[in-house]
């Protein structure tokens, strides 16, 4: 066999191959099974042999890669010199293949049954931009200088006075600066806080957040207004309980725990054996953020609270981990 | 913050249990996070017994054979690897049948042909600290049989408490103390503020240059000092609160810091330059070897404690590694201080340096409590270092006053929505240190921070009560309760693309692992990267959309998609979003770097198209649309009209035209020409062929005709057509096909 003339053949017949299918073919005669290297191959028995014919071989496959880039080229190039008339309707640019439904996000669900339970306590909803400054983020919001929210160590800061909102609170700043009270107002949207990414937290979240301010609001208008859309959320049989807590712009603050729904209330690995889920804060608005925005403390009254859509979905729908929220795996979403 | 119960019950008398105080102090104080358990479950089997003889094991050199006197006229016979004691030391003993706190229990067994009936104990076996060098001896007072729980804590219940960082009273057992005194009207044990009487007249040279950083240095001087470790009680409540044991004089400062929340600082007196404490800012570009070995560039805003060289301590962050007592240490400086809290913040941030006592000053200290921290420190070096007290100085500007907040009970009521009898709340704040004064209450220094307005007084007393507040809805005169339009609009492109067949993705607003934020223009880049997720766990027929905010010039929300599949699928999607909103976009040809250039559609909201092929392995369809400006232009209401009692007539017209004429110049000209019957106009086929020509290709149009007064016949419509064909001849040469 004259190995030289063989390699020069397929030099010749990989060079003229310019499709895919053309290419195959040249491959099926020089390395196919039957191929006389192939056949070759098998026969040999002495080392000197073996050399040569890897040589042959070796040469092949770097004949092979070289039409293969370049057919894959010329596909492409082809490929990119289709052109549609792009003003037909979509039936006519191709097949419109039917698709069964899709399905939407289980934080777009939770989304839209709080929109739904306060459209039905009468409250407006608003969706604010995410950029905010040091203004509405914390100031009018009394937060105290020495809030670690303030430093960059947690909150993503764009440049010195404007940062990505921390929480949605800075719409009740916004929305009393805007209209007078009577104000019943849902704001819901994404927040962001350093955080690193673990099983339970993620940089970026949603919220939604709830003022009211009326005359003769109180802390009892609260828990009446939580415990409606905790049962909205999560089932008419849910039990809520409330704990002090702090936060800047409330005052009194607390911390409204939902029965939890495992164990109803008996104490199991999901609520930590306490029978409670910690969901969201609350508190009386505080009379500084009033004064801040040019409300007297002593006329008017309310009250504002805030969950996460993320931790709401989690406890409704049995989803243990932060991490499918942002994956967009459609195993996951086709569950909803 | 860690509380053992044996340290919280030595502050505060109360009959409530572990888990009592637990539940109440999570709702009205702080966070309760759990109860920890420390030491054997049953401690009925640990003695204390009294070694009669201990001579070595016949068998095995390194082993000790000892009888001991476990009481009740027992005597036990224990093997014990340990060599640190002999006959007629008192120790520590496990019978038989005990479970030590590692879950191993005992038994009665031989050890090289010797019965053991159980074990002398070690540090380390009893979780009282991480000692196994050798076993524990204890004072010869105690005699054998004693229960051992009667002489060391060997049980302890833990409670992990969170507290909020507007409360940094509550970062100490006595802390939590008063505020359980107060939930469970229990006795709270007063602070005793008696110092032990001074064995010295040295004069202390402290002065403080800085008042707004450092209010108050207490200083005490110590000599003689031992320098020892702590006994195991020391050790246990600190290793309880998850604090290191080191040594007495270190140990008694951490102790204190814990017990009442000022974080103190011990020197080594004698390697202070001049014997002298100075507090002020740092120098430029003065530097300092902190406890933990780093040398630290220092800040000209950092308060730092000096002697009279040099800085030897980060004010309230950490000492210095010169001035550190150590085990030679026989002087020491004992520093009770109260530092200003943002500064402390500031330089902790600077520097990446947070400590049990940075934590703490950042809160804001009480200036009141250096004295009694002073006072228990005192008594505790005294104690245990055999010390000799021979000098103090107590160096402050004038301290803050107690501020009088007015207060009206009926308008905690009106906040709470609860009927809370007046006396009541006054007995609430009196037994948190609230003094009435006229028609106020006078605020404890502990509190000087967080209580400043009536608002404040009204939380002291809602904390209380909140279980009792009832479930109200506000009273309300006017209702908000309905969607904008925007957010209709929103919920309509939703369900059209679920509708279509795409799933509901959520991608971040920028890529959250890179150091900077950089803020996206687009949605598609993201939905791309969920699409190459799906095809890596093999996912098929994978439609995704996002409808999210992106940062342009402004903020705007948009609408995204991409599809398996190609530009048809894309803009299918597209087209039924228009249609639901009532728009008719006009779509012209566009190039995007990402895009295909052929297959490439833009309408005044946005674009569609199929995916460049270096995007996504296969053809793939993308849009990404302005939802604010779909919505901005988008008629606000549909106004109906009546249908026609009279049939349609409808005809197809078939046109060759030239490759580039695109399908939309043709149709409008239709409907500008086809005169007021035309009804509607759409094309419904495209042909390309032989008999058509190269470069050329067949529209086929579906025309429809109608009138309100009467049933249109071919001859009606035959002039309308007549002026379409002659139309399209004249504008783009097309002509109709027979």
């Amino acid at each position: 066999m004259d190995w030289e003339a063989y390699i020069r053949d397929a030099e010749r017949d990989y060079g003229n191959a310019h499709t895919l299918e053309e290419l195959s073919e040249v491959n099926v005669k020089y390395q196919g099974r039957k191929s006389p290297l192939k056949l070759q191959l098998r026969e040999v028995r002495d080392r000197e042999t073996g050399q040569l014919l890897n040589g042959v071989r070796a040469r092949l496959e770097e004949l092979e890669r070289e039409a293969e880039s370049r057919v894959g080229a010329l596909q492409l190039e082809s490929a990119l010199q289709e052109k549609v008339d792009i003003t037909l309707p979509a039936r006519l640019l191709g097949d419109v293949r039917p698709r069964p439904r899709g399905h939407l996000h289980p934080t777009t669900l939770i989304r839209r049954d709080v929109e739904d339970a306060f459209i039905g306590l009468g409250y407006e909803i608003r969706d604010d931009r995410e950029i905010e400054t040091l203004e509405y983020n914390f100031d009018k919001l009394a937060f105290p200088p020495w809030h670690p929210a303030r430093s960059p160590r947690d909150t993503y800061f764009l440049d010195a006075n404007s940062v990505l909102r921390t929480e949605t609170s800075a719409s009740q700043i916004h929305i009393m600066e805007e209209k007078k009270p009577p104000i019943y107002m849902v704001s819901i949207g994404r927040v962001y806080r350093r955080d690193a990414i673990t099983p339970t937290r993620f940089p970026i979240f949603h919220q939604f957040e709830g003022l009211a301010v009326d005359r003769h609001i109180t802390l009892a208008d609260l828990k009446g207004t939580l415990l409606h859309v905790m049962r909205a959320l999560f089932g008419e049989d849910r039990r809520v309980r409330f704990r002090t807590h702090y936060f800047p712009f409330t005052e009194p603050s607390i911390e409204p725990d939902v029965s939890c729904g495992v164990c109803g209330g008996e104490g199991c690995p999901t609520c930590k054996f306490s029978g409670w889920i910690e969901i969201g804060g609350a508190g009386m608005v505080d009379p500084q953020v009033f004064t801040n925005v040019g409300l007297d403390p002593q006329e008017w009254s309310g009250f504002a609270f805030g969950l996460g859509l993320e931790r709401a979905a989690q406890l409704r729908y049995d989803i243990a981990t932060i991490r499918p929220f942002w994956e967009d795996d459609l195993r996951f979403l086709e569950q909803f | 913050m860690k509380v053992p119960m044996s340290w919280l019950r030595e502050y505060v008398r109360a009959s409530a249990s572990t888990e009592e105080i637990a539940d109440l102090l999570s709702v009205a104080t702080a966070e309760v996070n759990g109860i920890e358990r420390r030491g054997p479950g049953d401690t009925s089997l640990f003695t204390v017994g009294r070694v009669l003889t201990a001579d070595k094991h016949p068998n095995a050199d390194r082993l000790q054979l000892c009888t001991v006197d476990v009481g009740g006229g027992r005597t036990a016979q224990i093997v014990c690897g340990a060599w640190n004691f002999g006959a007629g030391a008192t120790v520590a003993v496990a019978l038989p049948g005990a479970t030590l706190p590692n879950g191993l229990t005992l038994e009665r067994r031989e050890l090289r042909g010797q019965t053991s009936e159980g074990m002398i104990l070690a540090e380390d076996e009893l979780d009282l600290g991480t000692d196994h060098e050798g076993i524990m001896v204890l004072a010869d007072e105690h005699a054998p049989g004693t229960p051992l729980i009667d002489v060391l804590p060997i049980v302890e219940e833990i409670l992990d408490i969170e507290p909020t960082g507007n409360r940094p009273d509550l970062y100490s057992v006595y802390g939590i103390a008063r505020e359980v005194a107060a939930l469970f009207d229990g006795e709270l044990v007063p602070l005793s503020d008696a110092d032990p009487p001074l064995a010295g007249d040295e004069r202390l040279d402290i002065r403080i240059e800085d008042y707004d950083g450092c209010p108050r240095y207490v200083g005490r001087l110590f000599r003689d000092v031992k320098i020892a470790p702590s006994p195991v009680w020391l050790q246990a409540r600190l290793r309880d609160a998850g604090v290191r044991a080191i040594s007495n004089v270190v140990d008694v400062t951490n102790y204190v810091m814990l017990a009442l929340g000022n974080p103190l600082h011990a020197f080594d007196f004698d390697s202070l330059e001049g014997g002298r404490i100075v507090v002020r800012r740092a120098r430029k570009a003065e530097k300092l070897t902190t406890l933990d070995g780093l040398r630290r560039d220092l800040d000209p805003s950092d308060l730092v404690i000096a002697d009279a060289k040099r800085s030897v301590a980060l004010a309230g962050i950490m000492g210095g590694e010169e001035t550190e007592v150590t085990a030679a240490t026989t002087n020491v400086l004992l520093e009770a201080a109260n530092f200003e809290p943002v500064g402390i913040l500031r330089s902790s941030e600077r520097l990446a340096l947070r400590t049990e006592g940075s934590n703490r000053w950042e809160k804001g200290v009480d200036p009141y409590l250096a004295a009694p921290a002073a006072t228990l420190a005192t008594r505790l070096i005294l104690e245990l270092t055999s010390a000799r007290w021979t000098a103090a100085a107590d160096v402050h500007e004038e301290l803050p006053l107690r501020r009088t907040i007015p207060f009206r009970p009926a308008w905690t009521n009106e906040k709470l929505g609860l009927e809370v009898a007046a006396e009541r709340q006054e007995a609430i704040l009196a037994k948190l240190g609230f003094d009435p004064d006229g028609d106020g209450f006078r605020v404890p220094t502990w509190r000087a921070r967080d209580v400043t307005r009536e608002i404040d007084l009204v939380e002291e007393v809602a904390r209380f009560v909140l279980g009792e507040i009832p479930f109200t809805l506000p009273m309300r005169d006017v209702s908000f309760g309905r969607l904008t339009r925007e957010q209709r609009i929103k919920r309509i492109v939703e369900d059209v693309l679920v509708g279509c067949g795409y799933s509901e993705a959520y991608t971040p607003t920028f890529p959250v692992t890179a150091d900077t934020v950089m803020l996206r223009t687009a949605i598609v880049p993201s939905l791309v990267e969920a699409a190459r997720h799906n095809l890596s766990v093999d996912n098929t027929g994978v439609a995704l959309f996002e409808i999210a905010r992106v940062f342009v010039a402004e903020e705007r929300r948009h609408v995204a998609g991409v599809v398996e599949g190609g530009i048809a699928d894309a803009k299918w999607a597209v087209e039924q979003i228009y249609a639901a909103l009532k728009l008719e976009p006009a779509y012209e040809r566009t190039s995007e770097p990402f895009l295909h250039p052929g297959k490439a559609a833009r309408t005044a909201e946005g674009w569609v198209g199929e995916l460049h092929p270096n995007e996504l392995d296969g053809a793939w369809g993308a849009f990404e649309v302005d939802l604010d400006a779909l919505a901005a232009a988008a008629p606000a209401a549909v106004r109906a009209t009546d249908v026609s009692p009279f049939p349609e007539l409808r005809q197809d017209l078939a046109f060759v035209v030239d490759e580039d004429v695109p399908a939309a110049a043709l149709e409008t000209v239709i409907r500008e020409t086809g005169g007021p019957e035309l009804r509607d106009v759409s094309v419904f086929d495209e042909y390309r062929g032989e008999q058509i020509g190269a470069g050329k290709r067949s529209l086929a149009f579906r025309v429809a005709f109608g009138s309100a007064e009467r049933t249109l016949s071919d001859d009606d419509v035959a002039p309308l057509r007549q002026r379409i064909v002659g139309a399209l001849r004249e504008r783009f040469g097309a002509e109709l096909r027979a």
